[in-house]
């Protein structure tokens, strides 16, 4: 019925280059015959990840074909994100996933970089004909946009899309959602939304309302962003991408523990994508969540052993938290913790040997783990071995000199640990995340069972003053204060419990000098810090009450 | 003590059926090798077909079952997506074309050049059951349609068959409990399409499927009507 493709003139299969990547080599064989019969001509084979991102990093291909499970070592989903990553794979060139039934699901749940399009097995040649065909023959339509993407000259892109619109109604989709990607990374905000309410306003697409909350995300409008990706997963359970975006518009309201919550439902959904578990990760230790925190790292890390993104950080992250469920715990539970983080340790100095201050980092973990057994001796002695390598601490990445101040603190070294983040606060002014960072630290350096405490006595104490109960109140700040001395919205929260009750019986003169004592203590206290503004507010406060 | 805790058979099913429809997909994927593989004598070997074509059958039916098992877990939803339709279906007719030309049978395809709304996993399902049965009653023709009509996307598997017998004759939705399991055709497949139908929603309006016979190749027609 159809006329063998190799027989025509401008065979459009005929040019191109082709890579098939799998494991089996009579599907090698029989792909490869396929792709011949169609008239190809330029056709390699790899039977293993690392063997194809070698090819690719020395040859150009147009179209991979690429076998989903691969057996040990990196599976496609692997070898998608290193190549488009690397930018070893252009967006010009095609990447097509062959996925048995079952490994589509596992698939779909990836973070990023998807495949041009999915092939399940099996497959015959009729049926790679045509969706080939198609493929190439977009490919080949939509050529000049990859191209000036590749590039990076969005303007071009996006003037060739809206050109393109009109003209080929087949690739609408494609180049409404790649139109509105280009406004995005341009900036354009307003535009990109107007191509997602125009899609909406013609039908609901869950694509287009993603979008649409991504855009409302970036132009922090979080409320809106949050009704409209919770509307979206409850419509849509098993979309993954919806949870992802939903958590984070839910993280910049301020509202961890249910972003948490979202990022739990998703990695229970999709266990396998590795930015996932580390966002829930983040933002579970975040929450003081170690346990949950603890175990989502460990994924991480596991996850990382054939991925792109693997990072020292992840086994430091991992150590951590097992470090803080370990301290002060000398059970069978706590040294089991702490001999976990250990491994853990040893197994990233043994990978990552080569990146700088890896050694230095574990080092200080493992500080704190002799500290938080009761082993002084060996934690000081662990310290002093280091002593070289942070001699210079002007010279400390941002990370380092955090880690080495919480180290300073938990061998009971306050006093250099401030002054190490006074040094740091400077040299980082103007980086907002890591001042919030110095700052969390002075406010809490101790472990996260005592945060978690002086966290609940501090709502207590705010409760009970909301309630009225001023004398509830202030003990609750009291003892929160005794874990968190230098608390600095601690000090203020209780400042203010203490003026209030002086406002109600003038006759308790001792109060204001308490106050006058508390704020004496913040004195320090820098313009850019969050509660400068009301502990300044505060202050005249108090001077106005005592003339 | 021993462990008293209910068997959940429809789970335990479920993933049977998960692993019995993986291995048919590998067994398939030979089936297709050996197709290919010289001398083709095998093509024109009816035996061989039927094997293929059971083994497909046994496929799509597995499919279809997890599919069920999803709809009442209520974890199956609609990834509504726009698609060409011209190419949607010849890359359906393509995966069964080892079959339609080994059992003789001649095929087309008449649809407009329009782009259409739907799921397409979804609709896979529905189609390759469809397919396969048309492949079943048809004498030698299948032709598949897709048109837009009354602001509905209609795709439409005719055959020139004996034409679907009265009690499997549908014009909207096929309720769980109109089924007959007693009998020996139950309607499982028309009952799955008219759920893959109705998840199938744009504003009020909802899919459905129509089963009638006649049309140009006068046999059975079947239709999923997408809003």
């Amino acid at each position: 019925m159809t006329e063998p493709s190799s027989n025509v003139h401008d065979n459009p299969f005929r040019k191109l280059r082709y890579l098939i990547i799998d494991d089996f080599e009579s599907f090698r064989l029989s792909m490869r015959q396929m792709l011949r019969t169609f008239g190809a001509e330029h056709i390699e084979v790899a039977n293993n990840g690392a063997a194809a991102i070698q090819r690719c990093t020395y040859e150009h291909f147009d179209v991979v074909l690429c076998d989903y499970n691969l057996g040990e070592g990196k599976n496609g989903q692997h070898i998608l994100e290193e190549l488009r990553h690397k930018k070893l794979l252009k967006r010009a060139s095609l990447f097509l996933m062959v996925t048995a039934e079952t490994s589509k699901e596992m698939v779909m749940g990836a973070r990023e970089y998807q495949p041009d399009a999915y092939l399940t097995k099996p497959i015959n040649r009729a049926m790679l004909e045509k969706r080939l065909g198609s493929l190439v023959e977009q490919r080949r339509t939509l050529l000049p946009i990859n191209r000036a993407i590749d590039l990076e000259n969005y303007p071009e892109a996006i003037t060739l899309c809206l050109q393109s619109i009109g003209k080929f109604p087949r690739y609408r989709t494609w180049l409404m959602k790649t139109l509105a990607d280009l406004y995005q990374r341009v900036g354009d905000l307003s535009h990109a939304g107007k191509i997602y309410a125009d899609v909406l306003a013609q039908r609901d697409l869950s694509w287009a309302r993603l979008g649409k909350g991504k855009v409302l995300l970036a132009d922090q409008r979080y409320d809106e962003a949050v009704a409209v990706l919770k509307a979206l997963v409850a419509d849509h359970p098993d979309y993954m991408e919806g949870y992802d975006l939903l958590a984070e518009a839910l993280a910049q309201q301020g509202r961890l523990i249910p972003a948490q919550k979202t990022l739990q439902k998703a990695t229970e959904l999709s266990p396998n994508a590795l930015l996932r578990q580390k966002q829930l990760a983040t933002v579970a230790q975040a929450n003081q969540d170690m346990e949950t925190a603890s175990s989502a790292w460990r994924k991480t890390v596991q996850l990382g052993a054939h991925s792109i993104h693997d990072n020292a950080d992840h086994y430091l992250s991992l150590g951590t938290t097992l470090c803080e469920l370990s301290d002060g715990d000398t059970s069978d539970v706590g040294k089991a913790y702490a001999e976990d983080a250990r491994s853990t340790l040893a197994r990233m100095e043994k990978r990552f040997a080569d990146t700088p201050d890896v050694t230095t980092r574990s080092r200080l973990l493992q500080t704190r783990l002799h500290a938080g057994q009761g082993d002084l001796g060996a934690a000081q002695s662990c310290l002093d071995s280091l002593s070289d390598a942070l001699a210079d601490v002007d010279s400390l990445s941002a990370d380092t000199g955090l880690e080495y101040a919480r180290t300073l603190f938990r061998v009971g070294k306050d006093t250099d640990a401030k002054s190490l983040l006074g040094k740091l606060a400077q040299r980082f002014e103007n980086d907002g995340d890591i001042i919030q960072k110095i700052e969390n630290l002075l406010d809490e350096p101790v472990g996260f069972r005592q945060r978690m405490q002086a966290r609940d006595l501090n709502k207590d104490g705010i409760k009970a003053f909301e309630a009225g109960n001023l004398d509830g109140a202030a003990t609750a700040f009291r003892e929160a204060l005794a874990i968190v001395p230098s608390h600095t919205a601690l000090n203020l929260n209780l400042v203010q419990v203490l003026m209030k009750q002086y406002s109600g019986d003038r006759q308790r003169k001792a109060l204001l000098t308490d106050c006058q004592n508390l704020l004496a203590t913040l004195s320090t206290l820098p313009q850019q810090h969050r509660q400068y503004a009301r502990y300044q507010a505060l202050h005249k406060k108090l001077e106005a009450l005592r003339s | 003590m021993s462990d008293h805790s209910p068997i959940d058979f429809s789970m335990v099913i479920a993933s049977a059926v998960h692993d019995m429809k993986n291995s048919l997909g590998m067994l398939l994927n030979s089936l297709d090798e050996l197709r290919q593989e010289p001398p083709d004598g095998l093509t024109d070997s009816s035996r061989f077909n039927t094997l293929q074509y059971e083994a497909e059958r046994l496929h799509s039916d597995l499919v279809q079952l997890l599919g069920i098992y999803r709809l009442g877990e209520q974890t199956l939803s609609a990834h509504i997506e726009e698609h060409f339709v011209p190419d949607f279906l010849a890359s359906h007719l393509a995966r069964h074309q080892p079959l339609l030309s080994g059992h003789n049978i001649t095929y087309d395809i008449v649809a407009d050049d329009i782009n259409g709304y739907f799921d397409d996993d979804l609709l896979t399902g529905v189609l390759n059951n469809t397919i396969n049965n048309a492949i079943r009653y048809t004498r030698d023709r299948i032709r598949l349609t897709a048109i837009e009509r009354d602001g509905y996307l209609v795709i439409g598997v005719e055959d020139n068959g004996q034409g679907y017998p009265e009690h499997m004759q549908k014009d909207g939705p096929v309720s769980f409990k109109s089924l007959d399991f007693n009998s020996g055709s139950t309607s499982l497949g028309l009952f799955f399409a008219s759920s893959v139908a109705s998840l199938h929603r744009n504003d009020d309006r909802e899919g459905f499927i129509r089963v009638h016979n006649g049309g140009e190749l006068a046999g059975g027609i079947f239709e999923i009507w997408l809003p």
